[in-house]
């Protein structure tokens, strides 16, 4: 009886066990949980895990967003002294805020004071005329002079200012304190120069841009430095950039390369092809396509598989992408240029869903076999053509599928497209399209087309070799590299440097002065390309600003003494502006963090030359002026002045940092 | 110098060429004699020698330095004797506490009583004041029995400096005088104590010999008082190893106004598994040590790795805890320091002590993984990317905070955080980074003001790194004391390889008796105290301990043996009649629950005519020296007055079985005596009673030299039968974990699954130890 029982309890154990687990599994299935029964299916239990980690993150992330924001409350905003203009219109506005409570709407009307005239402040306030005027139109008859006294009394007291005084007919002018300069200084010194506060943006940068298996030209090289340095301006002041090479690698002219390639080198799967003279070959086959009628079907055929994705017009494709993409690379070392690559290929799934997008919003319309899209409701304008007759698409298409990829799926609140001024009609439809489809909303998404003239020849005319063509980058900066040798040459400096030393000088100059030069005129006007100017050490040019910058650096090394480390010094000496020079010259430095605002608001750069330009000539009165160390005649040091190597210092520092948004290469010996 | 050299040399200090060989082989020693033996000329003055070794033999590292003022006045006699050069030690180790301090040699002298002479005259007036007044009585009572070195002690107090042989001799002649020479009885020794004396040290010379000569205890409390010696609260800086720094005093002071000098311990498991014996020892040791000492023990969850903690574990902890019957003071949780230990961090990465690394896990692996390329980068970026971590900026695996820092063993710095994607149970989504135990550990037990951080051997190479870490942040760092492990043999206690026993269907679950995992043990009906027992046995030295588990099963025999009731019960039921039953109906008798200590009470048990006895019990053909029934033998049944002898062989007509016996009886006083009683049960209630044996059939189940086929491969066939018992009715109303003696047959615990009137037993342990085996 015994076995018997035993076998029957184990039995029934065993299936109340069972009983057990599948009440369980019935109990997780109904719950919808993760349950451990799926532990079979293990994808679905990665997913799951995935799943939950990203759900951590998200809320992390949502953590960490919440609390910037919280530290960008506008009471850190306001203590913001660094940008002097910015601090005083605050003052200013709410000046006039509280003496004329109806005119607070009123914009505040700051400028920065001429040097020359020290004794007019630093600042001034023009708001008083306005005021008068539009009183005077409401009936009230008050001078311009009882206004701007009016406006002093009200200022409430603020560190950065010594005094403010009320002059002629109506002026107030403000006089900086001293005490908060030096303290600024001091701080620049101590901790680096940390960029003004502004409200952090995701923004995306297209600039660049060639053609594959074209040339880069000198349209080109604009759009590479003008782009680098706004990157470099943008993330200074600590924005999210993205560098975007918005590549042509994707139109027509792939048909015909491809079977160009078939026809030279019909081994190229197994064996890339030896084309060096990517150029050469783009002729050869343009020449054949304007010739031959059979190629050209047979051209058109290849950009059908290309865009079908068959694989070995793809393979043909990418080896004659990567010719190029060497030699573009190759330009952007040289030019100290970083950006990523996303070229029109990119886009071509997007294309296709743009094109889809457009239609579900009727926003399409047939126009002789073409589908077009107005660029706003009133149809003015030039219409974007969306799908050809042949169904293929072009670049308002691309361009269309580009900017839905930025703000939908990168999430950009800014985007910024550097290219010549020639196209900003193209650019302004795309824009409006993109609003007009919902795509951009303009209280969310900024967008600019930051265009630029032409570059002219010396005669004036579009630039060209004498033979006529195009002039080729790498040519160009070749033999900006030799002039650059020949001034160092002609100024004696081989004799002096080190052959290391020299080669750096020489580089630093030539790169630096084809890219001063772009960048320090307005944008939108043309410039004149000139080796001659651009090398000559007077004037507002980068070798002017590199040997000003490196009499600087000397200054502190043939002292004597380590200023490597100014924290140290400054614990030893203060900074002292007593001369007046050295006044002009800390009050022009503090200019910086107005500066960079003022060029990032409107994307001009030039402003920042000049800047640049400013603080030199202020340092050469500085330095023509004040000693900084005293010798003896036998030359011994007798005398070192601290404060004032110390103000040489900032000035570098000030320098440097804007050397190094203009992509300038300081070198400590030149 | 070569050996033969030094052991000559050593000789010359006055040791036998046995010991100086012994010597020899204590590196630390002899490397401190050679360092003294620099310092002085030989021969030395009588004694001398001695005392230098002595000196060598107690000179802590941490004054080492002081080796050449100690050896000086040894040389010069200050220091003549043991003593003193204790004190000498004692004073220097304190002075240690404060980094760089300067002897007083003013005060050094007064500490060790140097040229302080204490007269025979004045030993002899102290000895005699103290015998003939508070040890005359008990000295006449106890006479030689009496341990005189409390005497001894006494006299000390007040003669701080007499010499010791001195001393000893003038107390022996003080006792001669009192009592006059030993008797035949001073010399027997004394009968075992069965009650433990209120006082530890007034116990015999004869018991204290036989303590001493193992390193554990019979309890706990016993151990921790007499086996472990520790470093008193605030004296950290006595113990090996410890790091004196400029703020260690103050350190210290603090750390000792904040716990008034109270022991504070704390058992701080990973609430990612369930406890199992080895973890018993650690909490014996934490509680004990604390308990012992009047101080506190914190129960501490180490959650600071959110993917593996569950709810469950937590509650399952601390109810094991106290099941052993420990209460934490306080229940914390590392992750109540998150915020602290992050805020220390970037104190760390400030100091340059700490840097954000972007090598992956896979590359750090292996013996010599290649160093950082970011060990150098700028204090600035790491201190950003630490930011950047803490907000999810940075992938999982994408970087790690590790510290600048080498570990003993030669892993290069240690990993401080990671990035791990997970909610956490306690601080929910607020954290991505999770510190790492090397990191937490002794960050915790410094907020915590822990005195001794007791854990496991493994941990000895990350001491260095424990005191390294409280130093760089300049907070109390308290002492870390190794243990040796606990491993029980035939037992698998890894979580993962469980749950695999469990899914196997090869165990039932985390509770199943035949496995060592703390409720396994409390469901087979082990004793929480027999578990500290046995850990109290098991002593707390360094070394790894590997035992069977049949010597856990003798502690819990020990501790059932007078605390588990007997009763009567078989297991497997045979029918028995008895022809002549003397009563007219069935008949209560009264049974003692402890057969040899009757007035701890007795149950009561039914007699009929129709009762059961063992299966086995019974055998038609006996072979020689068989002691109970056959059909020509006769036996007693156990409390019935009853001598059965066998009448009728009854069988089953088809199988041919026996099925029922007919036996006539006689009353025990008229019967021969016979050989054997043995037990039955009339009118008995059922029991399911659960027979286990040992799971594993290797000693090391998981060794892959021992068990080429995995610990799977290793499970015996029957650990587990299940059989129909046969019980008195007095057993009707039983409760979960009550135990019992089924006499004749072993210790059984009332298994959980018991409800209403079905019982469920479970064989906690055999009577005698083979009885579980083959």
């Amino acid at each position: 009886m015994s076995t018997g029982l035993i076998t029957e309890l184990n039995k029934l154990n065993s299936l109340e066990r069972v009983a057990k687990e599948l009440h369980t599994k019935v109990q997780y299935s109904t719950r919808k949980e993760l349950s451990p029964y799926v532990e079979g299916d293990d994808t679905v239990v990665k997913l799951l895990n995935e799943n939950a980690k990203l759900k951590h993150r998200l809320a992390i992330i949502n953590q960490a967003i919440a609390d910037e924001k919280k530290n960008m409350s506008p009471e850190t905003d306001s203590d913001n002294t660094l940008l002097i203009m910015d601090h005083l219109e605050k003052i200013f506005s709410a000046a006039i805020a509280e003496a004329y409570p109806l005119y607070s709407k009123t914009p505040v009307i700051i400028a920065a004071v001429n040097n020359v005239s020290a004794k007019f402040g630093d600042y001034q306030c023009n708001n008083a005329m306005g005021l008068a005027k539009k009183m005077k139109e409401a009936g009230i008859s008050i001078s311009p002079r009882d206004i701007a006294t009016e406006i002093k009394r009200c200022c409430p007291a603020s560190p950065l200012i010594d005094k403010i005084e009320v002059a002629g007919a109506g002026f107030v002018n403000v006089f900086l304190s001293k005490q908060h300069a030096v303290s600024a200084l001091t701080t620049m010194l101590r901790d680096g120069i940390s960029p003004p506060n502004v409200p952090k943006k995701r923004i995306l940068v297209d600039f660049s841009s060639p053609n594959i298996a074209k040339q880069m030209h000198v349209g080109h090289l604009r759009s590479t430095i003008i782009g680098e340095s706004i990157c470099r301006l943008l993330e200074f002041l600590q924005h999210d950039v993205l560098r975007i090479n918005h590549l042509g690698d994707w139109g027509t002219q792939f048909g015909m390369l491809i079977a160009h390639l078939e026809d030279r080198f019909p081994n190229f799967i197994n064996e890339s092809p030896p084309i060096g003279d990517l150029q050469a070959f783009y002729k050869e086959s343009k020449k054949r396509f304007d010739d031959d009628e059979h190629f050209k079907k047979r051209a058109y055929q290849h950009v059908v598989t290309l865009q079908a994705g068959d694989p070995k017009s793809i393979k043909a494709w990418q080896l004659i992408c990567d010719v190029s993409r060497q030699e573009f690379q190759k330009i952007y070392n040289r030019l100290d240029v970083t950006i990523e690559e996303r070229g029109e290929s990119f886009y071509q799934s997007r294309m296709l869903s743009v094109v889809e997008f457009l239609r579900s919003k009727n926003l399409l319309e047939h126009d002789d076999g073409r589908e077009i899209m107005w660029p706003n409701v009133n149809k003015t304008g030039i219409p974007l053509t969306i799908v050809k007759s042949d169904g293929g698409f072009t670049y308002d298409t691309s361009d269309m599928a580009a900017i839905r990829h930025r703000i939908e799926e990168e999430c950009v609140n800014w985007i910024i497209y550097v290219v010549d001024s020639g196209q900003s009609t193209h650019f302004n439809s795309i824009f409006e399209a993109a609003q007009r489809c919902g795509i951009a909303n303009p209280n969310e998404h900024r967008i600019d087309h930051v265009q630029f003239g032409v570059v002219l020849g010396e005669d004036g005319k579009k630039f060209k070799t004498r033979s006529g063509d195009t002039v080729k980058l790498s040519d160009l900066l070749d033999e900006g590299m030799k002039c650059s040798l020949k001034q160092l040459q002609d100024r004696g400096r081989d004799q002096i440097l080190t052959p290391q030393e020299l080669s750096d000088a020489q580089e630093s100059v030539a790169y630096g002065c084809i890219k001063y030069a772009d960048l320090c005129h307005n944008r939108i006007s043309d410039y004149v390309f000139s080796f001659e100017k651009m090398l000559d050490d007077r004037g507002n040019t980068a070798v002017y600003l590199l040997y000003t910058y490196s009499r600087i650096c000397s200054i502190a090394r043939s002292s004597g003494e380590d200023f490597s480390n100014p924290a140290k010094i400054l614990d030893a000496f203060n900074i002292v502006l007593d001369h007046e020079k050295e006044w002009k010259l800390a009050k022009t430095l503090l200019k910086f963090f107005d500066i960079i605002i003022k060029c990032s608001s409107g994307l001009y750069l030039h402003f920042l030359c000049e800047f640049c330009y400013e603080v030199c000539t202020a340092f050469t009165e500085f330095y023509d002026s004040c000693y900084c160390i005293e010798k003896d005649k036998t030359g011994k040091i007798v005398k070192v002045n601290h404060s004032r190597i110390l103000l040489c210092e900032a000035t570098a520092a000030v320098l440097r940092q804007c050397f190094k948004i203009l992509g300038l290469k300081p070198v400590a010996k030149i | 110098m070569a050996g033969e050299d030094l052991i000559v040399q050593f000789q010359q200090l006055g040791m036998s060429e046995q010991k100086a060989k012994e010597t020899l082989k204590n590196a630390n020693v002899t490397k401190n004699l050679q360092l003294a033996l620099a310092e002085t000329k030989l021969p030395l003055p009588d004694g001398a020698g001695m005392l230098l070794y002595h000196m060598a033999s107690k000179l802590k590292p941490q004054i080492a330095g002081q080796l050449p003022l100690l050896v000086k006045y040894i040389v010069e006699r200050k220091l003549d004797n043991t003593q003193r050069v204790d004190a000498a030690l004692e004073y220097l180790l304190k002075l240690g506490q404060k980094k760089n301090a300067t002897v007083d040699v003013a005060e050094l002298e007064r500490e060790c009583g140097v040229g302080v002479v204490v007269t025979p005259e004045e030993i002899e007036r102290i000895v005699q004041q103290k015998i003939k007044g508070s040890y005359k009585e008990i000295l006449l009572e106890q006479r030689y029995h009496f341990n005189s070195f409390k005497i001894m002690q006494e006299v000390r107090n007040e003669l701080k400096w007499a010499d010791a042989k001195s001393l000893k001799s003038a107390i022996d002649v003080e006792i001669f005088d009192l009592l006059g020479p030993k008797t035949e009885a001073d010399l027997k020794p004394l009968p075992k104590q069965t009650d433990k004396q209120p006082k530890a040290n007034a116990k015999t010379e004869v018991k204290a010999a036989a303590a001493t000569e193992t390193d554990g205890a019979n309890t706990i409390a016993e151990l921790m008082k007499t086996k472990v010696h520790f470093h008193a609260p605030g004296e950290n800086y006595k113990t090996d190893g410890y790091v004196v720094t400029e703020h260690t005093e103050q350190l210290l002071r603090d750390h000792l106004k904040a716990t008034g000098g109270r022991v504070q311990t704390r058992f701080p498991p990973e609430p990612n598994g369930i406890l199992h014996i080895g973890h018993a020892k650690a909490i014996n040791i934490n509680f004990g040590y604390a308990a012992a000492h009047d101080g506190a023990c914190y129960l501490r969850y180490d959650d600071t790795n959110p993917e593996k903690e569950e709810e469950k574990f937590f509650i399952a902890i601390r109810e094991m805890v106290e099941w052993l019957g420990y209460k934490p003071c306080k229940i914390t949780y590392s992750s109540d320091n998150f915020q602290q230990l992050y805020d220390w961090a970037v104190v760390l990465i400030k100091k340059n002590l700490a840097y954000v690394c972007h090598q992956k896990a896979d590359e750090l692996k292996g013996f010599n993984p290649p160093p950082s390329p970011w060990r150098e980068r700028p204090i600035e970026e790491s201190l950003i990317l630490f930011e950047d971590m803490r907000r999810g900026k940075i992938d999982e695996g994408a970087a790690t905070l590790r510290l600048k820092l080498t570990l003993e063993e030669g892993k290069v710095d240690p990993v401080a955080y990671r990035i791990k994607f997970i909610a956490h149970h306690r601080t929910g989504a607020a954290w991505c980074i999770y510190p790492t135990y090397d990191y937490t550990h002794c960050l915790c037990d410094s907020i915590e003001q822990i005195t001794h951080s007791l854990c496991t051997k493994e941990f000895q190479s990350r001491r260095s790194s424990y005191y390294w870490l409280c130093n760089a942040l300049n907070i109390y760092c308290p002492v870390q004391w190794e243990y040796g492990r606990l491993n029980m043999n035939y037992a698998l206690v890894s979580k993962r390889k469980i749950a695999k026993l469990i899914t196997e269907h090869i165990v039932h679950d985390w509770d199943d008796p035949r496995l060592f995992t703390l409720t396994a043990l409390r469901r087979r009906g082990f004793p929480a105290e027999a578990i500290n027992n046995f850990c109290a046995q098991m002593g707390v030295t360094g070394a790894q301990i590997s035992v069977d588990p049949a010597m856990l099963e003798a502690a819990v025999r020990d501790v059932l043996n007078v605390s588990a009731p007997r009763r009567l019960i078989v297991l497997e039921p045979l029918k028995v009649t008895i022809s002549n039953y003397p009563h007219k109906a069935a008949v209560e008798l009264e049974v003692p629950n402890f057969p040899q200590n009757p007035e701890l009470g007795t149950h009561k048990i039914t007699l009929d005519r129709v009762l059961y006895i063992e299966r086995s019990d019974f055998k038609e053909e006996p072979e020689k020296g068989y002691r109970r029934l056959s059909p020509q033998q006769s036996v007693g049944l156990r409390h019935a007055g009853l001598v059965i002898s066998v009448e009728q062989v009854v069988r089953d007509p088809v199988t041919g079985d026996i099925v029922e016996l007919i036996c006539s009886s006689k009353s025990a006083e008229e019967a021969e005596k016979p050989k054997a009683f043995v037990q039955w049960v009339s009118q008995p209630i059922q029991l399911e009673v659960r027979l286990y044996e040992q799971l594993f059939k290797h000693k090391n189940p998981e060794d892959p030299n021992e068990v080429p086929g995995g610990f799977l491969s290793d499970i015996s066939a029957d650990s587990m039968s299940v059989l129909c018992a046969y019980a008195d009715r007095s057993l009707k109303g039983v409760k979960v974990y009550d135990k019992f003696q089924f006499e004749r047959i072993g210790f059984f615990s009332v298994d959980p699954d018991t409800n209403g009137s079905h019982i469920v037993f479970n064989r906690t342990v055999g009577l005698k130890e083979d009885a579980g085996k083959k």
